[in-house]
């Protein structure tokens, strides 16, 4: 029995998300309620989505470690940490060995606190559980330890909770969505970003009377704000950086437009990929959503969703418009930061969504705290870079001999998992305890005024 | 036979919620003899995507004048008010 165990272990090990997921996926599925059918269909599209996130995966890397090294030639700037997106860093979040627990997890942790009433939010959105799962692995990544991995992600998936709680009569009111909270944990962490600039902007004459219309900026970038010219253009700028001396003209052209095409691709390739997983997690999500409800009880009950439905607002897009430029520009000039930009330019909008309550969708805000927080998240970034890569490799994803760093603007360049991996980095299981004991005192504040700290974040005073 | 129709199903990312809203039509219409194709996108994608679509259904807010209807709906997701979206979706196809 121990040798078949044992032996158990090591395919599993091996052969991570491609084999390890779709069997939990499918016990998960079980134990909630889903039927047999549906749960073992649900656990096979999973795994078929990794063998597919990871091909584009590789498609990217190769393309971009190329230029890279190009880049570090010319230019003399190193810039070895690659930005693969964020459909990227889902995919590795669910397939680490935290990934693997992440669900039952952050569902206990929810039905815990709404029965303890420490939050209204009832988060249905299973998909965005690999937020937990991505901050639970970077401090496995660098603690070494999966048990302060785990106890990292139910941590994170309490600290998502109450963020949704603060913002949820902003988001109300400002989206118009009555009984909706946004438990996203690549969203909430801009608030403290909005609510400085805020405080900063009000201060500078002129500036605080600046307004821009979003239709305006939103006509004018038509095609260009789209993902896929976006890479096709990222593809030649690169490009013509990095193989501008790669040889005869037909070279040089063969190369750049060779280089636009694939990153172009990538865009399009990755987010379908990506689309696949979150269909095998449907009857999941499905079923632990009809779990949840049944068991929430009749109060007051704020409905925890994806801030994919924000996106749409003519304040979120064109903010994220101008500040596409904004960052790559930031990449290629921020002296220390090592990081290149690329695949999660299109994630930007959910970046500066949760600032549009607070800035009544004022873009000239919205652009200033956009680019504070970006700048900040270069420096993030690069130094969580290891561990990211580190957790891709747990998660069993290919990476080429040789390859570059990895990270991406959804979660690598966020301070909620820096935070956590920094206090777990220099203070071990003590760190855990410190991140726990900055939420719950945050807690206590905002129940015992719950009024003004919903009004800090952006909720109409009345 | 009626034709097949073309629903668009759009979100901020073509990835996660458009992925539900997708695949819960295709289900529930499959189920009720209704056949229909549908199409993931961005928001900032739909203007491009539009030709040969009979109906958007979003989960985030689109810019008007698209020339077909667009239903905004979150019924999906919260699982809270389906029937009715179902039924105005279906009458939104003239079946």
């Amino acid at each position: 029995m121990d040798t078949f165990l044992s032996a158990l272990k090591a395919v599993i090990d091996s052969l991570g998300a491609t084999i390890a997921l779709p069997i939990i996926i499918f016990f998960v599925a079980l134990i909630l309620g889903a039927k047999p059918g549906k749960a073992f269909r649900a656990g096979v599209v999973i795994g078929i989505a990794f063998i597919g996130i990871n091909l584009v995966i590789g498609l990217m890397w190769g393309a971009l470690s190329e230029v890279g090294q190009a880049l570090v030639k010319n230019l003399g700037i190193t810039r070895d940490v690659v930005d693969v997106g964020w459909p990227s860093a889902a995919a590795i979040a669910f397939g680490t060995k935290v990934g693997l627990w992440v669900i039952p997890i952050a569902i206990l942790v929810n039905i815990l606190f709404l029965v303890l009433r420490w939050t209204k939010t009832l988060n249905v959105d299973i998909w965005n559980f690999w937020h937990f799962a991505f901050i639970g692995s970077m401090v496995a990544a660098v603690s070494g330890n999966l048990a302060y991995g785990l106890i990292a992600a139910a941590l994170a998936a309490a600290l998502a909770l109450f963020l949704a709680d603060w913002t949820a009569k902003a988001v109300q009111s400002f989206y118009g969505l009555p009984g909706i909270s946004i438990p996203h944990l690549t969203t909430a962490p801009g608030v403290p970003f909005a609510i400085f600039t805020n405080w900063f902007v009000d201060k500078i004459p002129g500036l605080n009377k600046m307004e821009a219309d979003p239709e305006t900026i939103r006509k004018r970038f038509g095609v260009m704000g789209e993902p896929v010219i976006l890479g096709l253009i990222i593809g030649l700028i690169l490009g013509i950086l990095g193989f501008y001396n790669a040889g005869d003209f037909q070279t040089v052209l063969v190369k750049v437009l060779g280089l636009g095409m694939n990153l172009a691709a990538v865009m399009l390739l990755l987010p379908r990929m990506v689309s696949i997983l979150m269909e095998g997690l449907m009857p999941v999500s499905e079923a632990a959503r009809e779990f949840m409800q049944k068991r929430a009880g009749s109060r007051e009950i704020y409905i925890g969703l994806d801030s994919a439905i924000l996106i749409g607002h003519p304040a979120a897009i064109s903010t994220s418009l101008l500040l596409v430029p904004v960052a790559i520009l930031l990449s290629l000039i921020l002296p220390g930061s090592r990081v290149i930009l690329f695949a999660d330019l299109a994630i930007i909008p959910f970046v500066v969504a949760m600032f549009a309550p607070l800035m009544r969708g004022n873009i000239v805000r919205m652009v200033i705290a956009g680019t504070l927080e970006l700048l900040v998240g270069f420096y993030l970034a690069t130094w969580m870079s290891p561990l990211f890569t580190s957790a891709a490799l747990d998660a069993g994803f290919k990476m080429p001999e040789n390859a570059l760093s990895i990270t991406s603007i959804g979660d690598g360049f966020l301070w909620p998992p820096a935070l956590f991996a920094q206090l777990v980095n220099y203070l071990g299981v003590f760190g855990l305890v410190i991140v726990a004991a900055l939420l719950g005192v945050a807690m206590f504040f905002y129940m015992k005024n719950t009024k003004a700290w919903e009004i800090a974040a952006g909720a109409p005073k009345e | 036979m009626p034709m097949r129709k073309t629903i668009l199903v759009a979100c901020g990312t073509a990835v996660a919620t458009s992925t539900v809203v997708a695949k819960s039509l295709e289900e529930i219409l499959r189920d009720r003899g209704i056949d229909v194709v549908t199409r993931q996108c961005k928001a900032s994608e739909v203007a491009s995507m539009i030709s040969g679509v009979d109906l958007v259904v979003t989960t985030t807010p689109l810019p008007g004048n698209l020339g077909v209807p667009v239903i905004q709906t979150l019924a999906f997701l919260t699982g809270i008010g389906k029937e009715a979206v179902i039924t105005q979706i279906i009458q939104a196809l003239k079946l």
